[in-house]
């Protein structure tokens, strides 16, 4: 399937993989700099909007939680602690957040617009995948993915790409509770491994 | 708890898996044990470098204009939502309700069938997401495909003419039958069913009148089954699960009595 992948202009991050501008952004909002929050708008929001795609496949919804991910950052970002963590992860790890919770929301507010969501996934992606091209680090990711266990791997993109819980994943792939997170924290640990993440 | 069901919560936790139940188990171990933090906080990095695995994709034009007038008007530090990496400040906000898993607004009592089939939407649904996808998802997901039977559920209920019905079995669990006269067939989505001995078998029927159709069998994990009856449905057939030896009724009719039975008139 690699060969598959046309791999062209390649995204080289500018995104603060070098020191953590990311991070130096997050401070500057923190004390209401606005013209700080487009830089990291600019920065991120296709990133994150991606994201929040892939989770929520319909594209009024995922904007409506890019809008809601970049609002609490501008809330929130006196939150961030610098020392503790980076802040490209700080951000993706509320849009994630986010869109898993729309997810549930809206899948108990209506089952329609889910059905609707199933046809229209359908057809948006059809075109979508075609010019899906991943960063080298999305790459990576991709290629530290299929170095799990299929158990393993299918645990960790069903809940994190698809926001399925632990207990609907369970119920899907016909496993105990307690495989599946059993599965999910070695998949998690070998990814760790994997991509070099410091543990 | 140990440091062991610890790093499982936590791994849970940063794919934000966790059911309610468990993200309170999480908060408070963690208020117990701040030391265990960093093994919350390794997690939430390798997660996050999940999302650069989904493709970049540019939003509306109009939103930067929309979100910087509004911030521009928003104080800070207000009534955010609890930022995601300080999990010690979720737990303040979540109102303790110690039973099931999203007990939301919804109007009780909550009919488990009507949840079941919401969640199975759900998971259709991410399902064609997941195949959908293309390139990044055949590689990742080779070989996940939705089940027939979920395939089958979903057609059901897009019909104008579905229907469900949930019995309450003696035993404690509870069992959803979803039909379409229009569309020609049935699935029983199951939970709580016992567990039954290696030689035996849980055998669906279409009972048509005075006479019992057999429409597969089918096995449970945990008590949970969705299952697509075989055959085609009619209108007023009866859905009726017994219990069987393995492999089914060998003479092709109940040797037992139903433990399930869902008219559909």
């Amino acid at each position: 399937m690699l060969v598959e992948m046309v791999i062209d202009g390649v995204d080289v991050p500018e995104d603060g993989s070098a020191g953590d501008l990311v991070a130096d952004l997050l401070v500057s909002v923190a004390h209401g700099d606005q013209s700080a929050f487009a830089e990291l708008y600019d920065l991120l929001s296709s990133r994150v909007f991606g994201l929040i795609l892939r989770v929520l496949v319909n594209r009024a919804q995922s904007e409506e939680v890019l809008q809601e991910v970049f609002l609490e950052i501008w809330q929130s970002a006196g939150r961030f602690a610098p020392n503790k963590g980076q802040g490209r992860t700080w951000v993706l790890t509320i849009a994630h957040r986010r869109a898993v919770d729309r997810v549930r929301a809206s899948q108990s507010s209506s089952d329609r617009d889910v059905r609707a969501g199933i046809r229209d996934a359908g057809v948006a992606h059809d075109s979508v995948a075609e010019q899906a091209e991943l960063s080298i680090e999305g790459e990576r990711v991709v290629t530290a993915l299929k170095t799990l266990p299929e158990p393993q791997r299918e645990a960790i993109v069903l809940s994190y790409y698809g926001g399925y819980s632990q207990s609907e994943i369970a119920v899907l792939i016909g496993a105990p509770l307690g495989t599946v997170k059993t599965r999910m924290r070695d998949g998690l640990s070998r990814l760790r491994n994997e991509m070099g993440v410091n543990a | 708890m140990n440091e062991g069901e610890f790093a499982e919560l936590a791994a849970g936790r940063a794919l934000h898996a966790l059911s309610d139940a468990d993200e309170r188990r999480y908060a408070d171990a963690l208020a117990v044990h701040p030391e265990w933090a960093a093994i919350a906080e390794h997690d939430a990095e390798t997660a996050a470098l999940l999302a650069e695995g989904a493709p970049v994709a540019e939003p509306s034009a109009g939103i930067r204009e929309a979100l910087l007038a509004q911030i521009a008007a928003t104080p800070q530090g207000g009534d955010a939502s609890p930022p995601e990496a300080s999990p010690l400040q979720q737990s303040s906000s979540e109102p303790s309700s110690p039973e099931l898993s999203s007990p939301g607004p919804e109007a009780a009592p909550v009919v488990p069938g009507r949840r079941w089939s919401r969640k199975l939407f759900a998971l259709a649904a991410s399902i064609v997401l997941v195949v959908g996808l293309g390139i990044t998802a055949a590689i990742v997901l080779p070989q996940l495909a939705p089940p027939a039977s979920v395939v089958a559920l979903e057609k059901i209920e897009g019909a104008a003419d579905a229907q469900q019905a949930t019995v309450e079995l003696d035993t404690g669990g509870h069992a959803t039958a979803h039909w379409s006269a229009s569309v020609g067939s049935a699935v029983l989505v199951t939970d709580g069913l016992d567990a039954l001995d290696e030689d035996q078998t849980y055998q669906l029927w279409l009972v048509r009148g005075e006479e019992p159709l057999p429409a597969g069998v089918f096995e449970t994990d945990a008590g949970a089954a969705t299952a697509l009856l075989d055959g085609a449905m009619h209108e007023g057939d009866v859905i009726a699960v017994t219990i069987e030896q393995a492999g089914g009724s060998p003479t092709g009719l109940p040797t037992t009595d139903p433990i399930i039975a869902i008219p559909t008139a």
